[in-house]
């Protein structure tokens, strides 16, 4: 505002003016700071308490909704825990981060729409999804947009680099990729195991069963092991029995069961009632804690690999402030990819010492050892897949016991 | 193997059988296809549900109580929406446009209520099963089995043998002459719903057993929609041979032909029928479907 030069009558109205405005000002910034508390997921910004400091937003995609928010919300959840966290550190080069967290409902129409929402939203960065089905076409619209997106637990090697072998520059991913699970199963089996053969029950319309399938698959038959019949069912048809009654007859030493969650106790019990008596072997869609109260007895002594998790005893103080935040909410793994998906940007961000999209994009290629709840992550420039080890659980009376680190 | 796969078919075909006949009582009555049906059933699974896991209530006492609250929900829904659309001599699609709206009501209603996540029954039966040499035949298969037979026999028993089947096959054939006839069309009209709330409360609580409780498990009720238009929309007979029907063709295709197929193969043959048999298999006059 430019100084006013009119005489002293016209001088005090402006004062008295101005002192109102300050006065409003103050009440209004007050007043946002209490709708801020009250609904932090709503994404407000509270510009009106610090106006001269522009947060840095960061955009998450997940399933809020629908059948597999069990983990998008504990994903949003562990970002904006995070974004607390780093806030009342002091934010990222003095800036505060500000987390949008948009519907991907799991399906890649909604996620590539929430990607391209959270970029004309401002986002300088998104953390998100965890199914390789969304992060595939999200990768592409991504070098399109030029805003790096972090897939999750997304593990298809698809996300990051294209069929032709091209690397997709703008798609990370905090996660390891469907071969180390599919190769680390097949090694698990074959040589903890001692399995001679081995079945698979796939889910047709998931790439990511398909990834875990065919990588397990080549690295057992690769052992010297025999994979008696691969069969084709698909989620949500809730009945696999016509597909395992083919199984049955075979009496493999293990099954591969490469579903989510729900469908793994679907599976497992429906095979118990048919006679199955295998050992069954998953990936990181087992990895709930709703699997066990969902699947009962059928699962005991299987095996499934995942990411590491809140087994992980460095967890536990961040497991404690999202339970107290959460009211006595337990976090699913998902909320750890949120965590170091948030503070794996602000790494990048203080390495390139600005925040320049095309720099944190740099650093975020260039990562290496960076130190996260889920294990040191380096980043390969060629495939942008992370370098890390892969955890191997058992199901052992009704809990999931760690049972180690595993490379293929 | 075969034998495996018929028991298999038999057995998902049970619990669409029961989805079935509600849609036919209904269909025969007021000639629209109930498509909050589902939703009737899915609510059903969760009163169930929440009654022995929350309320801790005996088993059998949950059963009783979601049949009957499902009943319930179906009665309401005449009293809320269909009878007042009757009323105002609305032509027969606003009916169906109603059902839609209410389905759709219901299911996001249940995912706010009770929460996106699947559930599961506690184990009443242990997971097992029957062995007759290589089959094995699963316990809440044959107790599941046991119910649908008994069920449909005293269906089939309340239609043919009573007056309420009496009143309600008048009201079905001609509703003015029967209420005419001083047949009270609205409370048969209110029975049929009960009744076809009922069993879409029956299915949800085994649907639920067997499988999960979620609020996307009414769609499972498109099929049974289906196996009523292959045996012939408003008739409960075929209502039943069409469940089974659909039941043994889903398990043969995923069998046999291919996983991804089945539910091509079964919408082909709801295209067929209507097209070549639109009274399906027992169907007895033609008019509009769907």
């Amino acid at each position: 505002m430019k100084e006013s030069k009119g005489d002293k009558n016209r001088m005090k109205s402006f004062s008295k003016r101005l002192s109102v405005l300050l006065v409003v000002l103050l009440a209004l910034s007050m007043l946002a700071g209490c709708a801020s508390e009250a609904a932090p997921a709503a994404g407000e910004t509270t510009e009106a308490s610090e106006p001269a400091v522009e947060p840095i937003v960061i955009g998450y995609v997940g399933a809020l909704s629908g059948e597999t928010a069990v983990w998008g919300q504990a994903g949003m959840n562990g970002m904006e825990l995070t974004a607390k966290e780093i806030n009342d550190a002091g934010g990222i080069l003095g800036r505060p981060i500000e987390v949008i967290g948009l519907d991907g409902k799991g399906d890649p129409i909604d996620s590539v729409n929430a990607y391209k929402k959270l970029v004309s939203q401002g986002a300088i960065a998104v953390v998100g999804t965890n199914f390789s089905s969304c992060n595939i076409p999200m990768a592409a619209v991504a070098g399109q947009m030029e805003v790096p997106v972090i897939a999750t637990a997304a593990s298809n090697p698809l996300v990051t680099v294209d069929e032709n072998g091209n690397l997709h520059p703008y798609s990370f991913r905090i996660g390891f990729i469907d071969p180390f699970q599919g190769k680390v199963l097949a090694a698990f089996a074959k040589e903890e195991l001692q399995a001679m053969n081995a079945a698979v029950i796939m889910d047709l319309n998931s790439d990511y069963s398909a990834g875990v399938t065919e990588f397990f698959v080549g690295a057992f038959e690769e052992k010297g092991g025999e994979i008696l019949t691969i069969v084709e069912a698909q989620s949500g048809q809730n009945d696999f029995r016509a597909q395992l009654s083919k199984i049955a007859p075979l009496d493999p030493d293990v099954i591969l069961v490469p579903w989510i969650y729900k469908d793994v106790a679907l599976i497992a019990n429906q095979a118990r009632e048919l006679g199955i008596d295998a050992i069954f072997l998953g990936a990181d869609g087992w990895d709930s804690k709703e699997l066990i109260t969902m699947a009962g007895p059928a699962l005991e002594g299987c095996y499934y690999t995942s990411q590491p998790s809140f087994a992980n005893p460095v967890t536990k103080p961040y497991y404690d402030a999202y339970v107290e935040m959460f009211d006595g909410l337990v976090p699913e793994t998902e909320a750890l990819f949120g965590h170091d998906g948030l503070y794996w940007i602000k790494d990048a961000i203080e390495r390139a010492g600005e925040v320049d999209i095309a720099k944190l994009r740099d650093e975020l290629e260039t990562t290496t050892g960076f130190a996260g709840l889920l294990g040191d992550l380096t980043v390969d420039p060629a495939t942008h897949n992370p370098d890390k080890s892969v955890s191997v659980y058992q199901i052992k009376d009704n809990m999931q016991e760690f049972v180690g680190e595993f490379r293929p | 193997m075969l034998l495996q796969q018929l028991i298999n078919g038999i057995s998902v075909g049970g619990i669409y059988a029961l989805l079935a006949t509600g849609y036919a009582l209904i269909y025969s009555l007021l000639g629209f296809s109930n498509w909050a049906h589902g939703e009737v059933a899915m609510l059903g699974a969760y009163i169930g549900i929440l009654s022995v896991t929350s309320l801790q209530m005996p088993f059998l006492f949950a059963v009783i109580l979601a049949v009957v609250g499902a009943g319930l929900i179906s009665v309401f829904n005449e009293k809320i929406a269909y009878k007042r659309i009757r009323d105002n001599n609305s032509p027969t699609m606003f009916l169906m446009i109603a059902a839609m709206g209410l389905s759709t009501t219901f299911q996001n209603m249940a995912i706010v209520v009770f929460g996106p996540k699947f559930k599961m029954f506690p184990q009443i039966l242990p997971v097992g099963a029957v062995k007759i040499g290589s089959l094995s035949v699963g316990l809440l298969d044959l107790v599941s089995l046991g119910i649908v037979i008994v069920v449909i026999i005293g269906l089939q028993y309340l239609i043919t043998k009573t007056k309420f089947g009496l009143a309600v096959k008048a009201a079905s054939s001609n509703m003015g002459t029967a209420s005419l006839l001083g047949i009270n069309v609205d409370k048969y009209i209110m029975l049929v719903f009960f009744l076809a709330g009922s069993l879409a409360g029956i299915s949800g609580v085994l649907y639920g057993m067997k499988y999960t409780v979620y609020p996307q498990l009414g769609n499972v009720a498109l099929k049974a929609f289906i196996a009523s238009v292959f045996g012939g929309l408003g008739s409960v007979q075929g209502a039943i041979v069409g469940a089974m029907g659909i039941g043994l063709l889903e398990t043969l295709v995923s069998a046999y032909i291919h996983s991804g197929l089945r539910d091509l193969i079964t919408f082909i043959l709801l295209i067929a029928i209507l097209l070549f048999r639109p009274t399906g298999l027992m169907g007895k006059d033609i008019q509009d479907k769907a």
